[in-house]
């Protein structure tokens, strides 16, 4: 990289801001509705009901909350206010929980 | 040599996966050395990234839900329960993130990566975050075929006596 002619800017577009802040979002929805489908087993029949198999629901919530929320939020231009740096400890956050939390979920519960 | 359906899938699905988390590795050094020459090879790697992470969604979910069923049978009777318990249940809803970190990828790459420094770091971040769950996804899936394996081995074992 040369420093000495490209000026750092700590700014991200409302796109990568947006889209960032959607992904933490579902990462911890992910976890939280997989544990809600373990817990509590008629909500398995109901995303079963929906397309044929509870997974295929989860994975389509998934990504439909994913795509849904960074639209928004890069039409809103909401996530732009944060900073970065926070964004990113957000996304890391949200995934070493997401994570951990499954992995805890299925070892103890 | 016999290789069903279910193989191929499955494989595919292990390669793909391989190939997503290698493509991330990618993009990762691509982003350590951020310049303006290589910001379209790190934007071709992202997406690279994406489509081998969608491939390996699609392989894994369609696998998962016609030819699973039986396995994860035999791994509930065998000796190895835990590799569907917890290795298993962990690891099909972990996938998700990876995928979902994966069609990120390509997002944040349209970023100005050689000018921009908090852009250059989450690049390294969500590239970073794809490998490492990425490679627990892949030790997982060996750790469940194993559990299959030692159900079937032993349960041959104690047919045989």
């Amino acid at each position: 990289m040369n420093t000495a002619t490209a000026p750092e800017s700590p700014k991200l577009t409302a796109a990568t801001s947006g889209f960032v802040l959607a992904a933490a979002i579902a990462a911890l929805f992910n976890t939280a509705l997989a544990w809600a489908r373990d817990a509590y087993a008629p909500l398995n029949g109901i995303m079963k009901s929906l397309t044929g198999n509870s997974w295929t629901a989860h994975c389509l919530a998934d990504l439909v909350l994913f795509a849904g929320l960074g639209f928004l939020f890069m039409k809103t231009r909401a996530a732009e206010k944060i900073d970065p740096n926070r964004l990113i400890g957000a996304l890391v956050g949200a995934v070493a929980i997401a994570g951990l939390g499954l992995a805890l979920w299925f070892a103890f519960v | 040599m016999n290789v069903s359906t279910s193989d191929a899938i499955l494989l595919a699905h292990a390669g793909f996966g391989v190939m997503g988390c290698l493509a991330a590795l990618w993009v990762f050094l691509e982003a350590l050395n951020a310049q303006p020459g290589n910001a379209g090879r790190t934007r071709a790697a992202a997406l690279v990234t994406a489509v081998s992470m969608a491939a390996a969604w699609i392989c894994g979910g369609y696998w998962y839900i016609h030819f699973y069923p039986a396995e994860k049978a035999l791994i509930l009777q065998g000796p190895w329960p835990f590799a569907h318990n917890l290795f298993m249940e962990t690891k099909e809803h972990l996938f998700l993130i990876t995928g979902m970190l994966a069609f990120l990828l390509p997002v944040v790459t349209r970023e100005k990566l050689d000018s921009n420094a908090a852009a250059r770091k989450l690049v390294l971040t969500v590239a970073a975050l794809i490998v490492i769950t990425g490679l627990a996804v892949e030790g997982a899936g060996a750790v469940i075929e194993h559990g299959a394996k030692v159900a079937l081995l032993r349960g041959g074992a104690k047919g045989d006596r």
